[in-house]
């Protein structure tokens, strides 16, 4: 399991448990994603708080998520990026398309 | 230099790790270490070796165990797999071979034959690989399936070269393409589908397939925006369900005399070296990943170039690198070494024969490329 699951109020927080989210794991981060979302999850929280590096690939599938959350009327914030990933966001825009947040308690009131 | 090659040694036994995991060092192998199979499945979660080596009797859980678990996992299912044991059992060996575990060491064998045995197999598994790659590649080349270019067009008044290197000789998601409409107007395309080598280097011909079209409808329309067609291209891509579930970046240039218009899509910025002020300048674009959302709030930039003027575009792969410290992406670091090639009449060729491309490759952790556009 990539992400570990833990409920906050009306939101859900997952944490990625990985370093490095890379070509290889996108797939399994997807798939993990896409289940949280057909559960019927109305806003996820992932918290990046342990990863120091992510690929075009694992952004990709990010970003498939949500899509897909948005199709099923769910939400999608990002927490705990590093300084890297954040700019990395930034820089292919992905912070237009992302709510992006500190920590998963301001994402809570942010919502 | 190839890549150094990674084993995951799993054993309970500190000295055994101790003592191979410095033959295989010296060896120029990286090697992970694992006193317990709950170890070693926590190195596979951050990264995956070229070759397993593990101990059969451990405590709780035992090597075969281990496997079991490996083989029911399929990311872990094809990872090469040799047990290292100090018991010859017959039975047990049989029940292994039904694993699919690639070879026994026994663990009184000398360890320069341990190593060689090792070496022999991985050199086995990327000659086979090798030879696959390319005989998928002349397929792909008999097919005429090209996502890059074979040569650079002529266009008046510029110099135009690009620079591709696919990661580890696969396919990737990177396409380039250069369509020249007439005299007068000249398009050139880079992007980077999002995704797996092989799916990724699939859907990048789909993605091309869509940007010539609309290339080509907006001309003939009379449509001469790079924002406008960017629009079409993302337009269809969203509501496409085959191609919708990738994502792609896209930046989309469109020379015209001197005037150059420029749209992108979540790509990175345009860089643009000044030769009048010697600086380097990023040109960003506002739109978003082509398929994310259906207007993709797209701009278009359009400016002049002076003669001596250099223009640039890369994909992610020119800037992520491999640090001591773990991968990185870093902009700021490419732009700060690309700055002491720019501004040359032979720029391109410094880059490429200078050191500076190779050296990116070397570093390199994904496909990347380069195109370079100056105005003479």
């Amino acid at each position: 399991m990539i992400l570990q699951t833990s409920p906050l109020n009306n939101a859900l927080v997952a944490t990625v448990q990985i370093k490095e989210g890379n070509m290889a794991l996108a797939d399994e981060f997807k798939t993990e994603l896409l289940t949280l979302i057909d559960n019927g999850n109305q806003y996820i929280i992932i918290n990046f708080e342990h990863v120091i590096y992510v690929d075009s690939s694992f952004l990709g599938a990010l970003v498939s998520a949500l899509k897909h959350a948005m199709n099923k009327g769910a939400d999608i914030a990002v927490v705990g990026l590093n300084k890297d990933i954040k700019s990395l966001f930034q820089l292919v825009r992905l912070d237009k398309v992302f709510k992006i947040y500190t920590s998963a308690q301001q994402a809570l009131n942010g919502a | 230099m190839p890549k150094s090659r990674k084993i995951l040694l799993v054993d309970d036994s500190p000295l055994v790790l101790k003592i191979i995991g410095q033959a295989l060092e010296k060896d120029g192998f990286h090697c992970l270490k694992a006193g317990n199979v709950p170890e070693a499945m926590a190195h596979l979660k951050n990264e995956i070796p070229d070759l397993i080596l593990s101990d059969y009797q451990m405590p709780d859980i035992d090597g075969f165990a281990f496997r079991q678990s490996l083989m029911a996992i399929a990311e872990y299912r094809n990872i090469p797999f040799m047990f290292l044991t100090s018991i010859a059992d017959h039975d047990r060996m049989r029940e292994g071979m039904d694993m699919e575990v690639i070879d026994y060491i026994i663990k009184d064998t000398p360890i320069a034959l341990v190593i060689s045995k090792i070496n022999n197999f991985l050199n086995s598994i990327r000659e086979r690989h090798e030879r696959t790659i390319q005989e998928l590649s002349t397929v792909a080349t008999a097919l005429n399936l090209y996502s890059i270019p074979q040569d650079a067009p002529a266009v008046n008044g510029f110099d135009i070269h690009f620079w591709h290197r696919s990661y580890q000789n696969y396919p990737g998601g990177d396409f380039i393409d250069l369509i020249t409409i007439d005299d007068q107007y000249t398009f050139i395309i880079l992007g980077d589908v999002m995704g797996k080598k092989w799916g990724a280097w699939f859907f990048s011909f789909g993605y091309l397939s869509y940007i010539r079209a609309a290339v080509r409808l907006c001309v003939s329309e009379g449509d001469l925006s790079t924002k406008s067609i960017m629009q079409k291209i993302n337009s269809v891509i969203y509501h496409d369900p085959v191609v919708s579930g990738l994502l792609s970046t896209l930046s989309l240039i469109m020379i015209n005399a001197d005037k150059i218009s420029y749209t992108g899509a979540g790509d990175l910025p345009l860089l643009y070296y000044n030769k009048a002020e010697g600086m380097l300048h990023k040109i960003s674009s506002a739109g978003l990943l082509l398929g994310v959302s259906k207007d993709g709030g797209f701009d278009e930039q359009v400016f002049t170039l002076q003669p001596g003027d250099q223009l640039l575009m890369v994909t992610d792969g020119m800037i992520d690198k491999q640090t001591e410290r773990g991968k990185k992406t870093d902009l700021k670091g490419f732009e700060n070494e690309l700055t002491r090639h720019l501004g040359k009449a032979d720029s391109f060729t410094d880059m490429k024969e200078n050191g500076f491309l190779n050296e990116i490759a070397r570093e390199q952790i994904d496909d990347c490329s380069l195109i370079f556009i100056q105005k003479k």
